[in-house]
């Protein structure tokens, strides 16, 4: 629903590599910059969720089709990431609209500024989304249920239309306040939509979404030998 | 049954959810609501009898989603839709034998320019159809709901009161911490739906009615109409994948009990909530007179997210964007570069302006698109609220109409033809008029007939229902040198609109020095005094330390700033402002800490003052050696440090030409910082801060080059733009400081540009390379279709290409003349092709 975000445990290292420093460590000045653009989003962010559970069928066949009960969609990929799951928790997350402001206002006032919030803004709605993702794993573990990879429309060949039966189906705009534009970008920016499969089977899972991803070439990629 | 009376006589009862009972009658997901009341209207007739039977005075129709964006190709037209919907209504009001029906309108789901990509007009256009369609079918009110965005809520409003002629409700949902998603507060949207004349307004959904007391109570506190609130049956909560909501209905029923007595006059439910809570409801509400409405005295303008109130703590309305006598502004809004009105605006906010003056009128230019396009683009990065100052009635409606929130307004006078003319304006989009007191006869020398002007104007408002408090009488400031008595005329003026007229007041305040030399000591003896008279808003410059001063401390002796904390935390460590090229030498030691600058010789430097102008030291080969201060501009460029990198400019230019500084300094350091980036030794963030001390040095060369007529050392224009649909324009925005970095002219067409727009540009601008981002896979078509565009219509222009998305063979595969993997390597092609 809404979250604190005092609590975030926002990746330093997540921040650094979206800055393009891979190896080592940045110097002082860069540091000390992270940290205070830090500062200034948790002052700003508000974070907020939703997500819900459904039944999920995959039948497994020749068109990689996935029931998500509140829509149907094909992708190999994610058939592949839902193998032996039973229930689909859809979820929908934000830090809000005010990050966008400041990230506009700093782009054109203060750019190196700008690239640092970019980044940490985005660390930071990982990070919103991590705890969210722990929570489901909580509720879930209930029932005897263990989570697979989170995965969002637009990794692999999950496609990005789906943003639309999401947004329908959760009913995002009301509930967490985000609006999809008509090129199917979500606003604020800084907002994630992802599916998790739910099972009996306990798999090794890596909660985070880029190791799930096929895109192996992509600039971003976290741990490029994770395919 | 005539709804505005009858609500000023008891409370007024809506219904409950209609979503919740759809689900309940099993409504598939995915399913759309609305297509319900022509597929299952026996379903819906029967909610909304249960609503009327349960004691609903009002129910909405089942149309929250009814708009042309969300009924697409769903097999009814969104006219069916809205009938089918009011067939059901009307059925159920004929069965319960009572009832009226309001046209429910929800949120349209997109989110309005700058913030998302509806445009104003449209959203507007999207509820006037559904308004009509309301009309044709028999509405007796129009519900405007769940609104979590101010300026999405005027285009509601604004379309349903120039379409209809029928009572308009409006509420908006507001979270635990008060807010609107994009941070409306209860006070700013209760400002400007007051300007806007709907008839009640509240909040509903989002809270349980616990949680809603304390947005009910602020509403109540400024708003002069009625409150209605319909909250959720509680918070929702995820169970078993149903999303549940706890409050039963005498839980409900008690929580709207609580709301009732604090002054709430009209109540019904949002989601989770059924006609068990309504009916209990009814129980708890029946009898109950309406409560008495107090009309609200607080001025007050806003944004889409901050109130300003302006009374007895007066308030400074930052004056900078303003092109009159400021040849940099008027040239800046004739080329459309609007970073420097942005720069303009956001050193006011930081200087401690409360609102922001925006006049554009720069002869020869359309002052109507400049207006709105400048407030569109503050709106976009200040959430100051603005003043719209203008004399074109055309451009003040314009930009009426399109600004976010309740604008200040600049300005009406006492004569008739002004009245005439912008009352209307005020009257229909809301807003606090500036009111000069002068009319036909010109302006009075005494303050009785300023106050006479004053009070025929306070006469004149009311006539089109436009309150007291929102007019705030101009009492004219006369430049002191042509008239002596000029100034206790206006300040006798301040004191009496006042006293006599309970009106607030504002001035010009710099006009008093006219014509005077050191006209800084005359505006802050003027402003001081201008204040203890009971100003209540300055039109200063917020950016002049003795003006600020000024005001910081007369907050101190008039007892508004608590144990001077204020005034303590802003001047403690307070350095004035030093003369053109002077530095402080801690900061230079500062500066120079790390730095490698065998040749500097601090002792020339003396404490705050610099006193020695260094000559140029050129060898024989024509390197720069042993020049201080060059070492010094190098050592700041490198190290991202932007005034003081001016500063240093300056002073070299008493030594050298602009051009040696730019060979011999700014490009060796720049080179220098590119390279490490290029070798990892150094990241993003330093080399963006290295390119905007060094964009920062340019700027003042280019100042001294075109005032020596060398006309800047320009190497060329690009155009740069994100490709339409794509509104993420940070990578733009990093190109575009390193390519001025390199003193190339940037042409920023921003983001969301339409492909001929940006063909239009180039051919007209002759500009020869064009840079395009795009971050999305789906925008990426847009790049295509504009690169094909361009190569049609200016087929010399060279392309580059970057974006998240974008990869060497993509951006072959488009036709782009070449791939850009970083910014750098867009100063590089750009050297490459324009030299």
């Amino acid at each position: 629903m809404t979250g604190n975000p005092e609590e975030l445990k926002v990746n330093r290292r997540e921040i650094y590599r979206y800055l393009g420093i891979r190896n080592g460590e940045p110097d002082q000045g860069t540091k000390a910059l992270v940290e205070s653009v830090l500062k200034e989003l948790t002052d700003n962010v508000q974070l907020r969720e939703f997500h819900q559970m459904f039944p999920l069928h995959v039948p497994q066949d020749e068109f990689h089709t996935i029931d998500l009960t509140c829509f149907r969609t094909h992708s190999r990929s994610l058939e592949k990431n839902l193998r032996g799951c039973s229930d689909i928790i859809v979820m929908a997350a934000t830090i809000g609209t005010k990050v966008d402001l400041l990230l506009h206002r700093y782009s054109l006032t203060n750019a190196s500024r700008g690239v640092v919030m970019q980044a940490a803004s985005a660390a930071m709605i990982e990070a919103w989304c991590n705890l969210t993702n722990d929570a489901i794993r909580t509720e879930v573990a209930g029932r005897g249920l263990y989570l697979r990879p989170r995965f969002s429309p637009g990794y692999g060949d999950f496609p990005l239309d789906n943003q639309r039966d999401i947004f329908q189906a959760l009913q995002v705009e009301k509930r967490v306040g985000i609006a999809l534009t008509e090129s199917l970008l979500m606003i604020p920016s800084k907002s994630v939509t992802a599916v998790i499969g739910a099972g009996r089977d306990h798999l090794p899972c890596v909660r985070e979404g880029c190791e799930a991803c096929s895109k192996a070439d992509c600039l971003y990629r976290r741990n490029p030998a994770a395919v | 049954m005539d709804i505005r009376r009858v609500m000023k006589e008891r409370i007024i009862l809506f219904d409950g959810a209609m979503g919740t009972m759809l689900q309940k009658a099993g409504i598939g997901l995915g399913e759309l609501p609305e297509s319900w009341n022509l597929l299952h209207p026996d379903t819906v007739i029967q909610i909304h009898k249960d609503y009327l039977d349960a004691g609903a005075d009002i129910i909405s129709t089942n149309t929250f989603g009814a708009n042309r964006l969300k009924i697409r190709g769903d097999g009814f037209t969104l006219s069916q839709i809205v009938r089918g919907a009011f067939d059901c209504a009307h059925k159920a009001v004929r069965q319960a034998g009572h009832g009226l029906v309001a046209l429910d309108l929800g949120p349209t789901g997109r989110l309005l320019k700058p913030m998302g990509d509806l445009d104003f007009e449209e959203a507007v256009s999207i509820y006037a159809e559904v308004v009509e369609l309301g009309v044709q079918n028999g509405a007796d009110a129009i519900l405007i709901e769940t609104m979590s965005d101010m300026h999405e809520l005027k285009a509601a409003v604004l379309a349903a009161k120039e379409h209809s002629s029928l009572p308009v409700f409006a509420t908006c949902v507001f979270d635990e911490s008060g807010k609107m998603l994009t941070g409306g507060t209860p006070k700013a949207v209760v400002a400007m739906l007051e300007g806007l004349h709907v008839d009640a307004l509240g909040t509903n959904c989002s809270l349980g009615p616990r949680q809603m007391l304390k947005t009910a109570r602020e509403l109540l506190r400024y708003a002069s109409v009625p409150v209605i609130c319909t909250p959720n049956a509680g918070l929702p909560r995820s169970e078993n994948g149903e999303t549940v909501y706890d409050v039963g209905p005498e839980e409900f029923a008690e929580d709207i009990a609580a709301l009732l007595d604090t002054g709430v006059s009209a109540v019904g439910g949002c989601c989770g909530t059924t006609p068990a809570h309504i009916r209990a409801v009814k129980k708890v509400a029946q009898g109950r007179k309406a409560p008495s409405i107090v009309q609200k005295q607080e001025t007050i303008v806003t944004s889409y997210a901050v109130a300003q109130t302006i009374g007895k703590r007066p308030v400074i309305v930052g004056e900078r964007i303003n092109p009159t006598g400021k040849k940099k502004m008027a040239q800046a809004l004739r080329d459309q570069n609007y970073s420097y009105i942005l720069d303009m605006a956001l050193e006011q906010q930081g200087k401690g302006a409360h609102i922001l003056d925006v006049n554009v009128g720069v002869p020869g230019t359309d002052e109507t698109s400049a207006l709105c396009e400048t407030i569109r683009q503050i709106q976009s990065i200040s959430e100051l609220p603005l003043q719209i100052d203008t004399s074109s009635i055309q451009a003040m409606e314009a930009a009426m109409r399109i600004y976010n929130g309740k604008p200040m307004v600049n300005s009406v006078s006492g004569k008739k033809e002004s009245m005439d003319a912008v009352f209307p304006l005020v009257k229909k989009y809301g807003g606090v008029v500036v009111a000069l007191a002068l009319d036909e006869n010109g302006i009075p020398d005494t303050s009785e007939g300023r106050v006479r002007v004053a009070g025929k104007i306070l006469e004149e408002a009311k006539k089109y229902g436009i309150p007291e408090k929102d007019i705030i009488i101009d009492c004219l400031c006369m430049t002191v040198s042509a008239d002596p008595r000029g100034a206790l005329v206006t300040l006798d003026t301040l004191k009496r609109v006042q006293e006599e007229l309970n009106a607030k007041t504002i001035l010009g305040v710099s006009n008093i020095s006219f014509g005077l030399p050191q006209r800084a000591f005359m505006n802050q003896a003027f402003f001081t005094m201008a204040l203890q008279n009971g100003l209540n808003a300055a039109i200063i410059n917020p950016c002049s330390e003795g003006m600020k001063g000024a005001y910081d401390a007369y907050l101190v002796l008039a007892a508004e700033d608590e144990n001077c904390g204020a005034y303590i935390s802003t001047y403690a460590d307070f350095k004035p402002a030093l003369p053109r090229g002077a530095v402080w030498e801690e900061d230079l030691r500062e500066i120079l800490k790390e730095g490698n600058n065998p040749n500097f010789d601090l002792p020339a430097v003396q404490a705050g003052k610099k006193t020695k102008k260094e000559q140029g030291y050129l060898n024989d080969s024509g390197e720069l050696t042993g020049n201080p201060d060059a070492a010094r501009l190098i050592q700041c460029i490198r190290k991202g440090l932007r005034e003081e990198a001016q500063k240093c400019a300056e002073d070299l230019l008493q030594s050298l030409e602009a051009l040696e500084i730019i060979n011999h300094c700014m490009i060796p350091a720049l080179n220098e910082v590119g390279k490490d980036f290029e070798h990892g030794k150094v990241f993003l963030p330093q080399l963006l801060m290295s390119a905007e001390a060094a964009r920062g040095v340019f700027a003042v060369l280019k100042e001294k080059m075109e005032a020596s007529g060398q006309g800047g050392n320009r190497r060329g224009s690009v155009i740069l733009a994100t490709v339409k649909g794509d509104i993420h324009d940070i990578g733009k925005n990093i190109v575009k400081v390193l390519l001025e970095s390199y003193r190339f002219d940037v042409i920023d067409l921003g983001r969301d540009v339409p492909p001929e727009t940006v063909v239009e540009t180039a051919v007209r601008r002759k500009v020869r390379l064009v840079g395009l981002s795009a971050l999305m896979t789906t925008t990426v078509a847009n790049m295509e279709e504009t690169i094909r565009q361009l190569h049609e219509k200016a087929p010399d222009v060279k392309i580059m290409v970057g974006g998240a998305v974008m990869t060497e063979n993509y951006a072959a595969s488009i036709h782009a003349d070449r791939y850009c993997k970083d910014a750098m390597a867009s100063v590089q092609y750009a050297e490459e092709v324009l030299g």
